[in-house]
């Protein structure tokens, strides 16, 4: 037996060598391949710090380029900071120093669109592919004219998580969030977590409070709506629930200095809070990281709205689009979008994929929980396509901090935020 | 025969001499800081080229209402981190120089480690800050001041404590700097003035007082400029930090700067931003040659 296991190892080592070459940390492919796409991506997958994770997609692209022997895929590692990468990536491409291929975020992809940079990836994808994508996700990636020029490859979405030994039923609306918060503190635990620091992730998690009374932020032309009118009203209910919650102690203060999901994880494993506002990734996270009778205690929900019947919830997620107007290299990128991560990507890492038969072809996605996320998506929103939604961003990210850390009244704070956001947009 | 002084290659005719260093400068200093100030005169956006000369943006930031939040913040993270990392290193360096002639063991381990820190980028310190000063229940600094029954201190929630944070972060990384400056300034200093000094019974503060401190008047006021040019520059450690919140209570001139260009997408406006941050770096510069000017 020892000796089967024994020639088994050296039959596989050659191959396991040569796997271990075709991917590097610049380069997926040989050295001396004739021809080059580079593809920018980011460090969740194929250099995932998680070795499972890297391991999956290490496999899923040596395999892809084994297929294609003549290429070599020079990769680019975007970092966390999505703003300015994607700024940069839109300079670069623009002044024609981009990548072929890139992975922009979901949030972004309307302004790659409006600039004209994302050559059609038509040829890879066909009219069922497209027609099986959730419409919210069609509409953002096709054209006028039909024209691919982007595969959003998963989608994600805001839920609420609980520890079920502090808070057994899932609260449904802010008001039975408070309760259950303020019942949590007087057993010990911090009521409710939730992003309030300075970055994207704040603004993104806490507008599901103003979607969820049917708030806009933007009009249809792309202009900045969300201070007038019943917008107003919507915004400011949710900056009260927000406001609320820090004030009666049912948050801790220390939320306007949360600026990482990773933040929840840490909370959930060291057992002190009994409630946050995470994303349906984190699910995937916790159970591979805290010890099983922890994790069996955790359940996720639907976001709390006004109302039971008032919900929302963000949704984002990544795309992949073709830079270069060379056909073969677009077509190669929407290869890597079709074959690599759509599919066998989201099932890797038990990411959501953004059309039903892919949720139905993998097993990954059995567990209840995938239920409640399909479910919950279909109260998702995306962010607008405007090229004036990061700004608003940054404002209501301002805003928050200002209100919650009492430094400013919610009526003067979204005066001043409006008063920037027109400001910028004008400049625009 | 009359000895006559060696005449310098540049003396009397300093321009040939001079033009690689102009050279290089106008390349990789003017030409940046002229086409910064061009945009800034523009429309430009990250999307959209500039189209022609406008003094929109100019007029918009100047007129922004959140300028004069970010200047006062500004100003007070580069006062109080110029007058620390002065202090702080000057100490420092004095302490080693003491002893190192007293030949103590550890010193050059010492100084080895105070410069660990400054070899840290700037995103890396805010990073190790922000666990440092982790509010959880769990957070290091926290449950360090709980074993002293103190505590806990909202170093990044409360909005003037987080800049009490960003400038301890950045002291932290910023003395080694300081400290080298002193370092070599204390070693350039004639020993034999202190032996002189000690042979007068001169005590240690007025020893440090009548030799130290006016000998090293110029490399304080060197010290100065950099160290005021490098806080106004800083951005990196307080972006990792506190991304410039809660709200903007930790956003400074250069992450004021880079929020316009990356977030409004607005290149003019960022442009003007440089432009001032420019100004104001090059003003201090001058006011701090001027004070320090060797009055002799």
């Amino acid at each position: 037996m020892k000796t089967c296991i024994l020639a088994a190892t050296l039959v596989a080592a050659p191959a396991l060598a040569s796997a271990q070459e075709l991917v590097t940390r610049s380069r997926v492919g040989l050295p001396d391949a004739p021809n080059t796409l580079t593809f920018r991506l980011t460090s969740y997958d194929l250099y995932s710090s998680d070795p499972a994770t890297r391991e999956a997609f290490e496999g899923l692209f040596s395999a892809f380029i084994r297929a294609r022997p003549g290429w070599k895929i020079e990769t680019q590692l975007q970092t966390g900071n999505i703003g300015q990468e994607q700024a940069r990536l839109l300079q670069q491409t623009q002044a024609g120093r981009g990548p072929d291929c890139a992975m922009i975020d979901s949030s972004q992809l309307a302004l790659f669109k409006d600039t004209g940079v994302l050559q059609p990836m038509n040829a890879v994808f066909s009219d069922e592919d497209v027609a099986d994508l959730f419409p919210y996700v069609r509409e953002a990636v096709t054209d006028d004219a039909g024209n691919v020029l982007a595969w959003w490859w998963f989608t994600d979405l805001r839920v609420l998580y609980r520890d079920t030994s502090i808070v057994p039923e899932a609260p449904q609306t802010w008001h039975e969030v408070k309760a259950a918060a303020l019942a949590a503190v007087e057993q010990g635990r911090e009521g409710i977590l939730f992003n309030g620091g300075r970055w994207e992730g704040t603004s993104f998690d806490w507008l599901a409070n103003f979607w969820a009374q049917g708030g806009e932020l933007t009009d249809e032309s792309g202009a900045p709506v969300f201070a007038e009118g019943d917008n107003r009203e919507k915004f400011l209910n949710a900056v009260a629930y927000y406001q609320n919650l820090v004030e009666s102690g049912a948050a801790p203060r220390r939320i306007t200095s949360i600026t990482d999901y990773d933040a929840f994880n840490a909370a959930a494993a060291a057992g002190s809070a009994a409630m946050f506002v995470g994303g349906n990734w984190q699910y995937g996270q916790l159970r591979n990281t805290l010890p099983e009778d922890t994790f069996a205690i955790w359940e996720v929900s639907e976001l709390p709205g006004p109302t039971p019947d008032q919900r929302a919830t963000g949704t984002g997620g990544w795309t992949i689009a073709a830079l270069s107007d060379d056909p073969e290299k677009a077509a190669l990128c929407g290869e890597i979008a079709k074959e690599i991560y759509a599919g066998p990507g989201n099932a890797a890492q038990g990411l959501l994929p953004t059309s039903q038969p892919i949720y139905d072809r993998y097993d990954a996605y059995d567990g209840p929980e995938y239920d409640l996320f399909v479910e919950a998506l279909e109260n998702g929103v995306a962010r607008p396509g405007a090229a004036i939604y990061p700004e608003i961003s940054n404002q209501i990210q301002i805003l928050l901090g200002d209100v919650l850390s009492g430094s400013a009244e919610p009526e003067a704070a979204l005066d001043a935020a409006a008063s920037a956001v027109q400001s910028a947009y004008e400049r625009q | 025969m009359t000895p006559t002084a060696e005449r310098a290659p540049g003396q009397g005719y300093p321009a040939p001499w001079l033009i690689p260093a102009v050279a290089v400068l106008a390349t990789f200093y003017a030409v940046p800081v002229l086409d910064v100030t061009r945009l800034a005169f523009s429309d430009a956006t990250l999307i959209q080229p500039a189209s022609g000369f406008s003094t929109v943006a100019l007029r918009s930031i100047l007129t922004d209402p959140a300028l004069p939040q970010v200047l006062g913040t500004t100003l007070v993270f580069v006062a109080v981190n110029v007058a620390v990392l002065q202090l702080a290193g000057l100490a420092i360096a004095l302490l080693i120089v003491r002893g190192e002639r007293r030949e103590l063991p550890g010193m050059a381990a010492f100084r080895t480690l105070v410069l660990a820190a400054w070899v840290v980028p700037g995103i890396a310190n805010g990073l190790i800050w922000g666990m440092l000063f982790d509010e959880a229940p769990y957070g290091t600094l926290n449950s360090l001041l709980a074993y002293a029954g103190l505590g806990p201190v909202a170093w990044l929630s409360d909005p003037q404590m987080a800049l009490v944070s960003a400038v301890i972060a950045n002291v932290w990384q910023g003395t080694a700097f300081s400290m080298i400056v002193f370092y070599a300034a204390r070693r350039g200093i004639d020993p034999v003035l202190y032996e002189v000094a000690e042979l007068d019974a001169a005590g240690p503060w007025r020893t440090f007082r009548s030799i130290t401190l006016p000998l090293m008047r110029r490399a304080i006021a060197v010290n100065s400029v950099l160290v005021s040019v490098q806080t106004l520059n800083t951005f990196d450690s307080i972006l990792a930090l506190t991304g410039g919140g809660p709200g903007r209570a930790t956003e400074v001139l250069s992450l004021f700067t880079f929020n316009t260009v990356f977030y409004n997408l607005d290149l003019a406006g960022g442009s003007v931003l440089a432009v001032l941050l420019f100004a104001i770096g090059m003003g201090l510069t001058i006011l701090i040659g001027w004070l320090g000017r060797d009055r002799t």
